[in-house]
């Protein structure tokens, strides 16, 4: 069953070619104009910073990538795709368009990303964020101080100034972009929402590619014309995918084109970016972002004191969607969502919500093994 | 009521035709680079088996297998979980556990009072513990896989076959090979490897009996017998060739969709 | 009524009754290191015995992770165990095994860290004896902030108190700052969660204890490097760190133990004799020991090609006195022993924790190969192996790379490691 859903738009196609591709035309023409780039790894890094330094903001993706020989020598095939295949076109010379990289303390792989970058490939501005694993006020604490560093290093780097108001008309362009992009998913709602679950997912990675005021500008757009389209009501099932990095909108196509529409999700390119807001009202604008992206936001199993909350999080999004069934993905070699599904398992059979684990690459390919699960799946709930 | 199922898989394609609840007509056949005339062709010769003029005479088609999407002549696809979990209840209505294992992959599935699909884990992330493993197998010692599945070869002591990725299994076999160890021990000593790692898969679904195997490998006698003493149950033979499983779940799925039409 | 007993218990109990009974065949020998390596099994039993007598007499006991700062519980009076103990002292293998299929049938997938997975096991279906307060560690790898979430979630410890001291990643004072004032926390929680008083007094004491015996595992250490090298793997780190921070720690009985160990291995090195018969080759390997599995092969090693592991990431816990003159150094003290931790000290930050040891435990021990096992569960060790590859080619030295399981020997099999061992020794000329 294909679900039909050609749209015909100058916003969709602008998100298209952000997303088919690494730098795709608006970074392009940022970077003709003059504009910097910085490259970050994980949802948890604040981008505001960059935005109030007047950097494009790019969350690393492998897009694109055809193999990870060069880079197997050092990430070895135990480790996850993902970085693997962002450290093969980084040794491909792919990454040569970003200023700057800021890496993470993430998770194992991603963060040997950094120690390996640093040795073997050039980049004129590199640093390394620590990431605390709990949400405290210690660990708050930590974080703010994380992030004035960052501050500091993107002043020197940069030869800019960053005032606290700068930060926060960052903080209130970048909350801009959460309300636009909620307002899309709200129209996910709808028994017949007006696209899929893959061409949201090209909106919302387009979001961390283009410079935000054009992306909220398209997004904008982008909205009042849904508003005029017919909803889709050819499906089976309405399904909730969770995990982690999920960036290729192929994968949620597969599992769309055996009949499950995909309304929602719990995802680091999906809602965990955007369910909440900056608190503005802080003074402190620091506080307020590091508030916000290490403790109230909705996390990952990287954040070890908040399984209850997330747990909360995916079965309260479940039931405000009407979804049917939740698919929880994980990255081969994943330790974090590798527990965190079984966790998740548990409390969803208690829930008595129908829950499918899927294990992926980081490429999507040969999706016959993904589609006969999710078949299975849907046509076990009976749809 | 007359209906088809043709379940097109990694390693083979097989076509069913029921009529008013009974197989009149089957067919397997290799899979080959063109699924399309394969689907036409077993389907052909199903049809011939059942004195079935030509595939317009069948009231209704269901596809299923890796092979399943974009069949024309069927009205819908179903997963091969659905359809060998629906097919083999249907062989045994007692069946509660189906243990599928097939060219590329395997599965444990369990499955509803009505025939219905409970729950499911897949591997197919190797080849472990699938046909294209006991091909390599029965290459490596020159047995053909009618002698790894043969009871009368599955020798009294078995070796213990540690290594879990079949290509080192494989190697692992001929250094046994090249020892002079019995080739009847070796092939026993295989069969319970495999029957180990099913049954990891089965519990993370739970077994329940009645169970059987489905798929080309369940012709293995050894497989079956190891599997059996390591679930500790007593597996059932299906009454139909297992391989057909698929299949004939995709036909009843086929006749109860016309059930539900008229 | 007829109470059952826990599991856990039960579990613990013949545990101890297996180390009693190691002890009582090592005392008939001959060789006064397999006698020392008998009392490490006497002081296992005594471990276990803490937590048996403890339940029986309804006193509180704490479940933690290695390097949770055990002087803490030492000085509460508080006996502890670690989730994971069995498979460190290496209880026996077929449980252990019965653990990891377990989990796959539990649904969590098989990349997952055999050891971790063992844990979880035993975790999830309530087989270790349930503590009044569970304390853990967040680091080195992704893996165990995981089982301590599991630890958190279980319905078999859901009621629990449970801390975590939140991990630094740089060695810095910033971070040995901040980890300090994290253990601070956790000794406000042990109080709290257990009714128990520190006394500050009574910590010096122990940490004074525990100092001794970090300073006659430094000694023990120096011993090692004469050549040929007095012992193998047999009484290395695992029990060095065993007793140190998990069955002894800052207790009198473990410190005797090292002072033993200290004089047997002097003796062995006054006499001119190594930990096996001709040594040939020594070895840096590039990860804690082996488990329980390993010793056909290790012992195949030492006897059969005369590689005798000479250091590796268990024994190698460089030796830092805790100033106990200072508060404010004792918290940091302590933090401290974090960083230095087997494991921790090479995986809790960046890569540079797993290549800045090299050049100088190349010197010191003389090290002919460093072996680098790739235990399968170990991520960001595997995605180091690079940069350990190339500082070992810069210094000079032969790096082979194995490719196993530390603790499932079903995964690669020791034929296979003796081959790979034999025929990398045969290239680059050692053998």
């Amino acid at each position: 069953m294909q679900m039909e859903s050609r749209i015909d738009s100058r916003a969709f196609e602008a998100f298209s070619e952000a997303v088919a591709t690494l730098a795709g035309p608006a970074l392009q023409r940022w970077k003709e104009r003059g504009g910097k780039v910085v490259g970050f790894f994980c949802s948890m890094v604040p981008e505001e910073m960059f935005m109030a330094a007047g950097l494009l903001p790019f969350r690393m993706r492998a897009t694109g990538s055809t193999g990870t020989e060069l880079a197997d020598a050092y990430l070895t095939r135990l480790n996850c795709s993902f970085p693997r295949n962002c450290l093969n076109l980084a040794f491909e010379g792919e990454f040569e368009f970003l200023d700057g990289l800021v890496g993470i303390n993430s998770c194992d792989h991603i963060r040997r990303v950094y120690d390996n970058w640093k040795r073997q490939l050039p980049m004129k501005f590199l640093e390394f964020l620590v990431l605390p694993r709990q949400t405290g006020p210690d660990q708050i604490a930590y974080w703010a101080e994380e992030i004035r560093k960052l501050r500091k290093s993107l002043e020197q780097q940069f030869k800019v100034e960053l005032s606290d108001d700068d930060l926060r008309r960052a903080i209130a362009l970048g909350n801009e972009t959460r309300r636009l992009q909620r307002r899309l998913y709200e129209l996910r709602r709808q028994e017949r929402p007006p696209i899929t679950g893959a061409e949201a997912l090209v909106a919302m990675v387009a979001g961390t590619a283009i410079p935000k005021e054009e992306y909220n500008e398209l997004l904008g757009e982008f909205l009042d014309e849904l508003g005029e389209r017919e909803g889709i009501g050819t499906y089976r099932a309405r399904l909730m995918i969770t995990g982690g990095i999920l960036d290729d909108p192929a994968w949620v196509r597969a599992i769309e084109d055996v009949g499950g529409l995909v309304v929602t999700d719990g995802t680091c390119f999906g809602t965990r970016l955007m369910w909440d807001d900056i608190d503005e009202k802080l003074e402190d604008p620091i506080e307020a972002l590091a508030r916000y992206y290490l403790a109230d936001r909705p996390s990952c199993p990287r954040i070890v004191d908040t399984q209850e909350r997330r747990s909360h999080f995916t079965t309260e999004m479940y039931r405000e969607f009407k979804c049917d069934g939740i698919i929880g993905e994980q990255m081969m070699f994943c330790d974090q969502w590798n527990v965190e599904n079984y966790l998740l398992a548990s409390d969803l059979k208690e829930e008595g919500i129908p829950f499918l684990k899927v294990e992926r690459e980081y490429i999507t390919s040969g999706t016959g093994q993904l589609k006969t699960r999710v078949q299975a799946f849907i046509e076990s709930m009976g749809k | 009521m007359i209906a088809g199922g043709v379940d097109l898989g990694s390693a083979t394609a097989k076509a069913v035709i029921m009529k008013d609840g009974d197989v009149v007509g089957t067919c397997i056949a290799p899979s080959s680079g063109h699924p399309l005339e394969l689907a036409k062709s077993v389907m052909a010769t199903a049809l011939e088996q059942a004195g079935v003029p030509s595939i317009d005479h069948l009231e209704n088609v269901v596809s299923t297998g890796y092979g399943r999407l974009n069949i024309p002549f069927a009205s819908e696809n179903v997963s091969e979980i659905t359809c060998h979990a629906k097919g083999a209840h249907w062989m045994i209505p007692t069946l509660r556990t189906v243990i599928d294992i097939g060219g590329q992959d395997c599965k444990v599935i369990s499955i509803s009072d009505e025939g219905a699909v409970r729950e499911f884990a897949m591997n197919d992330r190797c080849a472990a513990g699938t046909g294209r493993f006991f091909e390599g197998i029965a290459r490596g010692l020159g047995c053909g896989l009618e002698g790894i599945s043969a009871l009368e070869n599955q020798g009294e002591e078995p070796c213990t076959i540690t290594n879990q990725c079949s290509v080192f299994a494989e190697s692992e076999v001929v250094t046994l090979v090249n020892e002079g160890t019995d080739i009847r021990n070796i092939i026993s000593g295989i069969n319970i490897s495999v029957a180990k790692r099913l049954r990891a898969m089965a519990r993370r679904v739970g077994v329940v009996e009645d169970v059987a195997l489905s798929g080309g490998c369940s012709k293995n006698q050894g497989l079956v017998t190891a599997l059996g003493e390591m679930l500790n149950v007593s597996v059932r033979d299906l009454p139909h060739d297992p391989q057909i499983a698929g299949a004939v779940g995709a036909a009843l799925i086929a006749m109860e969709r016309l059930r539900a039409e008229a | 009524m007829v109470e059952t007993e826990h599991p856990g218990i039960t579990r613990f109990k013949e545990q101890r009754g297996q180390f009693q009974d190691l002890h009582a065949f090592s005392q008939l020998s001959d060789d006064p290191s397999i006698r020392l390596a008998g009392d490490f099994a006497k002081l296992v039993a005594e471990y276990r015995d803490a937590i048996v007598r403890a339940s029986e007499e309804g006193e509180p006991f704490v479940a933690n992770n290695y390097c949770t700062a055990p002087e803490l519980t030492t000085a509460m009076d508080l006996p502890a165990f670690t989730f994971w103990d069995g498979a460190y002292l290496h209880v026996d293998e077929e449980s252990f095994t019965d653990g990891i299929d377990g989990t796959a049938a539990m649904g969590i997938s098989t990349d997952l860290c055999t050891l971790l997975r063992s844990a979880i096991y035993l975790v999830e279906n309530g087989l270790l004896p349930t503590p009044a307060a569970t304390v853990g560690i967040l680091s080195p790898c992704d893996g165990m902030p995981m089982l301590q979430q599991v630890v958190k979630h279980s319905k078999h410890w859901g009621h629990v108190p449970w801390f975590c001291p939140d991990p630094p990643y740089f060695r810095d004072d910033r971070g040995l700052d901040y980890f300090a004032h994290e253990v601070r926390k956790m000794a406000a929680f042990l109080e709290q969660a257990t009714s128990r008083t520190l006394d500050l007094d009574r910590l010096k004491e122990v940490i004074d204890e525990s100092n001794r015996q970090y300073l006659l595992w430094q000694e023990y250490n120096e011993l090692k490097r004469a050549v040929p090298c007095p012992q193998g793997v047999a009484l290395g780190g695992m029990k060095c760190a065993g007793i140190a921070q998990m069955v002894n720690p800052g207790m009198r009985a473990g410190t005797e133990w090292f002072q033993k160990l200290v004089d047997v291995t002097e003796e062995k090195v006054a006499n001119g004799l190594g930990g096996t018969k001709q040594e040939k080759v020594r070895i840096y390997w590039f990860d804690i020991p082996a488990g329980l599995w390993a010793a056909d092969f290790l012992t195949w090693l030492e006897e059969e090609l005369g590689a005798v592991v000479v250091m590796d990431f268990s024994t190698l816990y460089p030796y830092s006195l805790i100033d106990t003159s200072d508060e404010k150094e004792i918290w940091r003290g302590l933090a401290r022993r974090l960083y230095d931790s087997p494991m921790i000290r090479q995986g809790l930050g960046p890569a540079d924790g797993f290549v800045n040891d090299l050049p100088r435990i190349l010197k010191d021990y003389k090290i002919d190969v460093v072996a680098w096992p790739g235990h399968m569960g170990h991520k960001e060790a595997q995605a180091t192996v690079g940069i350990v590859r190339e500082t070992c080619r810069d210094l000079g030295v032969p790096f082979l790379e194995i490719g196993m399981d530390l603790f499932d020997g079903r995964y690669t099999m020791a034929d296979q490691i003796k081959d790979r061992f034999s025929r990398f020794f045969q290239a680059v000329g050692i053998q």
